[in-house]
């Protein structure tokens, strides 16, 4: 790994000298350095009225420790004793590093710790590094195992917040990963889509800090305002677990969308929403069944049954190479329509939410449209 | 002879933690502030400049409150800062409970008499708990669940429910409760700084929660402002920024062990029984879950904002300068 030295923050804001704070002062050559030679004056230059405002609180300083002889000068004192105790109460390690010839070990440890992470994550957790070390992943799966066809991609905004609301299928959530890889591909503003997650995937174990360290925020309403009002384009996928665990049969067949959680948020925020289908998600991963036996107790809602899992052991969980089709469709501008208020009005909520549900109903019907014929297409494109 | 004598005068319980120790020094150098009444069962060190009195006060014995309430009313206290909370948990739990929820309890009745002006707790993240179904900020109107099987944070939980009824039933009185995410520094020495010194830390074997932690410094200065300032209600003091907990341990160059739940927890209890580990079974949920709080509201009306970020609390709290090449930043900012 590489040794970057630190680069100077120019705002000041990461001071990790303090240099520019005057609390905290340079303590390194105290108390030998004089400090006579750092008088106000010299800054004042040509401006008097500074200089007689300067004077008076000085005056004011003098009378001050003339009313408290035995007053020191304490910020000093308080730094000094800060540093006094930091030599008291050493770190396990940093200990070990003053005595063993471990420093060029445990360095190497820390280097090879921080590999495939960044130091530095967003707000919600997203790591550019982490994301990095899994796009070629996400690119493969694009291009050459599903070879998504993505259409529309002009709907979605260069700037500003936008609310991509698109169907569901599949046990893992390849969709969403489809979605967002489609994105920041193929947009001129290669745009980041931060995808809200289902709890039951969210904690999932491994899987979930991943998605988490790439982009997954988890499916809460405040998650999703403060999202959106930091700018953010924020997908959502309102049929959640029902969409997930749909059967076989019932493929490409809407699921209730939640409780119209989304539309709230979007009349709240005043964000556009961008219907999304996607076409290929269910033949990716056809699930026959589901055992729900036993799954509770391993902190999932089902186990799925499909023709690869769970015959084939973990690599029952690839998907299957089914030809995939992404349609954005154009913006509805609820906020616009209705206003801010209209999120406490549960009946008119839910219309609109059937409404959009609706819509997407009809894109994936078209999208199916476009396929020849109904199962081996679904594979050959 | 108090009364003559311009100025502020402030209360102190805990003086010997960290937070009321730093307090103290800056009340010291603070011109508006007269005179300091440090509370503590032990003196604390004392900074050079005189107006600070220490005044042995064990919160635990049963009549407390009048002895409290016949000296703040001698002093005349204006300024009442309650930070008497363990900063690790203990298996003297009865003691703890009796310290910081009953502790509590008489420092409220004999503030309930005297009314000072302005009345500062000192409060951690903690009880809002760390639960799944956290949202990724948790702000201050958010309820205080404290956390099942933790009387650690349990009783910080029930002593803050008090303060917010005596802020209801007194309003004349400005109560204000600082809520501390995990404090992080070189000198401080809290659970986590405890936690964070072991050379091998406890993973949740495919578990990384956003962890969040603020410098020593940084909550210093915030208890200051809150001291100076005239707000009142609940404020988070977070630092700047979140990093996965793995990310922690990889700066702090700590040596991860990941275990399955039911063993960690299972292994966790019987070091924790045995005292070998400073944390009981119950802190696990930490490192599962998201506790991080959202700082905005001491931004907009205590005027704190952190200024040191978190990798910045990390680094100094390991003791090394970015030049030691113990992170690499170059992803940092982009």
């Amino acid at each position: 790994m590489t040794d970057d030295p630190d680069p100077p923050d120019p705002s000041g804001d990461d001071d990790w000298y303090g240099d520019s704070d005057p609390r905290v002062p340079d303590a390194s050559a105290w108390p030998d350095r004089d400090l006579d030679f750092l008088d106000d004056d010299a800054y004042l230059g040509d401006r008097p009225e500074l200089a007689a405002e300067l004077a008076a609180e000085r005056a004011a300083e003098r009378q001050y420790s003339a009313d408290r002889p035995e007053s020191n000068p304490a910020t000093e004192l308080r730094e000094l004793e800060r540093r006094l105790a930091q030599q008291r109460t050493p770190v396990f390690p940093i200990d070990l590093r003053r005595r063993l010839p471990l420093e060029g070990v445990w360095r190497r440890w820390r280097a090879l710790a921080m590999w495939g992470r960044s130091d530095v994550v967003d707000d919600f957790g997203r790591d550019p590094r982490a994301t990095a070390r899994w796009e070629w992943l996400f690119e493969f799966l694009y291009s050459h195992w599903f070879r998504v066809e993505t259409t529309g991609l002009e709907h979605i905004p260069d700037r500003g917040r936008a609310l991509l609301v698109a169907n569901h299928a599949g046990s893992l959530p390849y969709d969403s990963a489809m979605v967002m890889h489609a994105v920041r591909r193929d947009h001129p503003a290669r745009r980041d889509v931060r995808p809200l997650v289902e709890d039951t995937v969210f904690h999932l174990p491994f899987l979930g800090p991943v998605m988490n360290r790439i982009g997954g925020v988890r499916a809460d309403p405040e998650n999703a305002e403060r999202l959106l009002a930091k700018d953010e384009l924020v997908a959502v996928f309102p049929e959640g677990e029902k969409g997930m665990g749909k059967l076989w049969k019932d493929r490409y067949r809407l699921q209730r969308f939640g409780r119209g959680g989304f539309v709230k948020l979007a009349l709240r925020t005043g964000a556009p929403i961008i219907p999304v289908a996607v076409v290929g998600a269910e033949e990716a991963a056809p699930m026959l069944g589901k055992v729900t036996w036993f799954a509770r107790n391993i902190g999932i809602p089902w186990i799925p049954v499909t023709p690869t899992f769970p015959w084939l052991g973990l690599a029952g969980l690839l998907p299957l190479p089914s030809k995939w089709y992404v349609a954005f469709g154009p913006p509805i501008d609820l906020g616009k329509a209705h206003g801010p208020a209209a999120a406490e009005d549960r009946l008119l909520v839910n219309k609109l939410a059937d409404q959009i549900r609706t819509r997407i109903q009809e894109m994936i019907e078209e999208l199916l449209r476009k396929r020849r014929s109904p199962v081996l297409a679904a594979f050959l494109g | 002879m108090a009364s003559s004598s311009p100025g502020r005068v402030v209360a102190v319980t805990g003086a010997c933690t960290y937070l009321g120790g730093e307090l103290l020094r800056r009340l010291e150098e603070d011109r508006k502030v007269a005179r300091v009444l440090a509370l503590d069962v032990r003196p604390p060190v004392l900074a050079a400049g005189g107006k600070t009195e220490f005044v042995k006060i064990d919160l635990t014995q049963p009549t407390i409150d009048s002895e409290l309430a016949t000296l703040l009313e001698r002093h005349a206290i204006d300024t009442f800062v309650h930070g008497a909370f363990l900063s690790h948990p203990t298996h003297a739990s009865e003691w703890a409970h009796e310290l910081e929820d009953v502790g509590t309890m008489h420092v409220l009745n004999a503030c309930a008499g005297v009314e000072p002006r302005r009345f500062v707790m000192i409060s951690t993240t903690l009880v809002y708990g760390a639960h799944p179904k956290n949202p990724n900020f948790l702000t201050e109107d958010a309820d205080l669940r404290g956390h099942r099987d933790s009387r650690f944070v349990n009783d910080k939980v029930r002593a803050e429910r008090q303060v917010q009824r005596f802020a209801k039933e007194h309003p004349r009185v400005e109560v204000a409760v600082l809520r501390f995410a995990p404090i992080l520094g070189p000198t401080v020495s809290n659970m986590y700084t405890r936690f964070l010194s072991r050379l091998i830390a406890p993973v949740m074997m495919g578990h990384d929660p956003l962890m969040q932690f603020v410098h020593e410094q940084d909550a210093a200065f915030a208890l200051q402002r809150a001291v100076e300032s005239r707000a009142t209600g609940a404020f988070n003091i977070v630092g700047k920024g979140v990093l996965p907990y793995t990310t922690v341990l990889a700066m702090l160059g700590r040596v991860p062990l990941p275990m399955p739940q039911l063993i960690a927890r299972q292994l966790t209890k019987v070091l924790w029984t045995t005292q070998l580990v400073g944390s009981p079974p119950s802190f696990l949920d930490f490192l599962l879950y998201l506790c991080v709080a959202d700082g905005a509201r001491a931004r907009r009306e205590l005027g704190f904002s952190p200024r040191l970020s978190i990798k910045r609390t990390i680094l100094d709290f390991l003791g090394v300068a970015p030049e030691d090449g113990a992170t690499d930043i170059a992803g940092a900012h982009a």
